[in-house]
């Protein structure tokens, strides 16, 4: 492993994996068999005896970035992270690691069930490449973190599952490494210690590490990661962002279901039994194509014409999209999205979904307003999205905006409310008569 | 095999706490816990001694004595090959989950098996002073035979680790071998006892373990320097072999993880 500074923690150049099959027709390699087979004369071609997990994996992980990597049941994922950890080694092909990598694979590698949690603690530590006195240090803090109290000093065999998962989660995220590599593993415990987790995981990010993350979850995906990578068949189908990219996986399975594809082990089918083809749009630069129509201006407006900078949650405003459009653009569709801060789809319409009467043929310029009677969200910021589609191109506009309120109430949104204050006796009484109401 | 040792150095913490583990592990949740240690060989010695002295009627002097003197050692010998065999296949929790270098498995099996060894060792002293047997200054040899077996176990419990994870057949193989190896070895008799020349030579020369063996019994059994000769050599190819099983288990490692 080099340890040259580099920008990329994680470089991969035509990576092939190929296992030798251990079974022909269902039966195991023994002496008998093989005995058999030598006496009917009988020779296995080499290529037959061979499994072909990845097939030329290019990717480079720069330092630093959250990539996910997405794909079907056997599509060659856990081999691809066993080979960055460098449990297997690769068939043909070049691997450059900069840093220091942990895997969380697998929770608790080489628990002993008999040893108290505090014992198992060191040596899985250390298994995961902390040195004795780094352990000692951490101790506190991982016993801490499991929140298992004084159940650590109780054999690991008393354990419930949970307790189990916990302890061992609570070693592998203190590792302290430079590249953090995780096999579907961030849902371990109850709602609370998720939460913790993804704290974690947080931290993690915040503090510049690599992380590379398997996981069938897309919300998880879109959500944490910077970079997601798509692997189809042993190949690498696609490198991108987020969004981008799960969709047009989800696209692809969907079209596969349509299509009834048989879902047979991408391994060992010829070409890798990809996913069909989409024919997605790909999401342009917006210099790329010229696009029939361009958003020129995306601004938030208050209920009187003025520029807003700063919105609060009980006032009215609109959004006012700006647009140019070509002369042969028909049959436009504007999308406006609201997203958290981390991504999350809030609230997503379109001109389409809410058959809005758009001219045929749009004008050379026009603009399009968005008029929400209350803005309704709580304080903190928030992304917006508008997507302009016209003749399978698209173009997007981002705009983060704040809001501000004196409330202190929690969550997303705030919906219209007042409070009712009754007393018993009250509450017999047909309530509007007696309410006492206090406006929020 | 440079390369190899320079890893185990490396992860000699991990080396270290596996070793602890095993030892603390077991006699975890036996009732006589840690006593076990030193109850095994015991045992296992008054077997033999019965079986010797009352009903096979040997008349070496001090019997039991000497044959605890030979066989605390074979035992960490069998025990170190018997579980170094399947070292790595067993292990498949950690070798298919975790990175760190095959080498530390074997060597652990052995280097525990060699605490044990140690351990048991006051106890012998105390069953040579019941004979009125104390050692004498020529145990200042025991470390160098210590360290030829150590070098010769580790050797062979490489190579038999590194094949037994394709060729599973080997575990059961090794178990049965070694009963024949253990009678062939000079633990339960003396080998002056063995009347034929030839086989006398045999048994002494050509089998490494006898080798060892008696120079265990010649310190603290015979007071008496052990032959530097056959020491001499038998060092030589341990380290011979050693480096060839190196070789051998560098060549292989890689496939382990996707074999087991």
């Amino acid at each position: 492993m080099q340890t040259l500074p580099s920008d990329d923690a994680i470089v991969l150049r035509d990576v092939v994996k190929s296992f030798k099959k251990r079974t022909i027709r269902g039966e195991y390699t023994t002496f008998k068999s093989e005995l058999l087979r030598w006496l009917r004369g009988q020779r296995l071609p080499k290529e037959k005896g061979l499994i072909t997990a990845l097939r030329g994996i290019n990717l480079v992980i720069p330092r630093g970035k959250t990539v996910g990597i997405i794909g079907r049941n056997g599509s060659g994922k856990s081999t691809l992270l066993k080979l960055i950890t460098g449990i297997y080694a690769p068939t043909s092909g070049e691997m450059q690691i900069n840093g220091r990598i942990s895997a969380l694979l697998d929770l608790g590698a080489g628990f002993h069930p008999d040893f108290s949690g505090r014992e198992n603690i060191l040596i899985n530590g250390i298994i995961l490449g902390m040195s004795r006195a780094e352990v000692r240090a951490r101790m506190d803090e991982i016993i801490a973190f499991s929140e298992l109290g004084e159940f650590i000093d109780e054999p690991v065999r008393t354990y419930s599952s949970g307790m189990y998962m916990r302890l061992a989660f609570s070693v592998a995220t203190h590792v302290d490494p430079d590249i953090l590599i995780i096999d579907e593993i961030l849902a371990v415990g109850d709602e609370h210690f998720a939460k913790k987790s993804l704290a974690k995981m947080t931290e993690f990010k915040a503090q510049g590490k690599t992380i590379v993350l398997v996981t069938h979850d897309l919300g998880t995906v879109d959500r944490w990661c910077d970079l997601v990578a798509w692997i189809d068949g042993g190949y690498m189908r696609r490198v991108g962002p987020p969004a981008e990219i799960t969709k047009e996986y989800k696209q692809a399975i969907a079209l596969a279901e349509a299509q009834s594809v048989v879902f047979t082990p991408p391994a060992l089918t010829e070409g890798g039994g990809a996913l069909p083809q989409v024919n997605v749009t790909p999401e342009p630069a917006p210099v790329a194509a010229p696009s029939p129509v361009r958003i020129t201006g995306v601004c938030w407006k208050g209920t009187t014409g003025e520029l807003v900078e700063a919105l609060t949650p009980e006032q009215g405003a609109e959004v006012c999209v700006e647009y140019a459009a070509d002369a042969g653009c028909s049959d436009a569709e504007f999308e406006l999205s609201l997203l958290s801060s981390d991504g999350r789809t809030l609230y997503e319409t379109s001109t389409r979904m809410e058959s809005v009467a758009l001219p045929q043929h749009l004008p050379p310029e026009g603009r399009l307003r968005f008029v929400m009677e209350r803005v309704g969200l709580l304080a903190g910021e928030y992304v917006l999205r508008v997507t302009a589609r016209c003749a399978g191109s698209t173009v997007v506009e981002r705009r983060t905006f704040q809001v501000s309120a004196p409330q202190v109430d929690r969550g997303v949104f705030r919906p219209v409310h007042r409070w009712v204050v009754e007393d018993a006796a009250a509450a017999n009484r047909p309530a509007s008569t007696q309410a006492n109401s206090v406006a929020s | 095999m440079i390369r190899l040792v320079r890893e185990l150095y490396q992860y000699r913490g991990l080396l270290l706490s596996l070793v602890q583990r095993e030892l603390k592990a077991r006699y975890r949740g036996s009732f006589l816990g840690f006593l076990w240690t030193f109850l095994n060989p015991m045992l296992h010695m008054m077997v033999y001694a019965l079986l010797f002295t009352v009903v096979m009627r040997n008349n070496t002097p001090n019997y039991a004595y000497f044959m605890f003197v030979g066989l605390l050692p074979w035992i960490w010998f069998s025990s170190s090959i018997g579980g170094g065999a399947s070292a790595i296949s067993d292990r498949r929790d950690l070798m298919t989950k975790v990175r760190f270098p095959a080498q530390v498995l074997p060597t652990t099996v052995v280097v525990t098996n060699l605490c044990n060894y140690v351990l048991s060792l006051p106890l012998m002293f105390l069953m040579g002073a019941l004979y009125g047997q104390w050692p004498t200054w020529h145990i200042i040899a025991f470390p160098a035979v210590v360290l030829i077996q150590l070098c010769f176990t580790t050797a062979l419990t490489y190579i038999l680790a590194a094949v037994n994870v394709t060729f599973r057949d080997l575990q059961h193989i090794v178990m049965n071998l070694m009963t024949l190896w253990f009678f062939a070895t000079p633990v339960l008799f003396q080998l002056s006892t063995i009347h034929s020349e030839r086989m006398r030579m045999l048994v002494g020369l050509v089998n490494p373990m006898s080798i060892i063996i008696t120079s265990y019994q010649a310190m603290f059994y015979e007071h008496r320097l052990p032959d530097g000769e056959p020491l001499l050599i038998l060092a030589v190819c341990s380290v011979a072999l050693l480096w060839a099983s190196s070789s051998i288990f560098e060549a292989r490692r890689e496939e382990f993880a996707e074999s087991i």
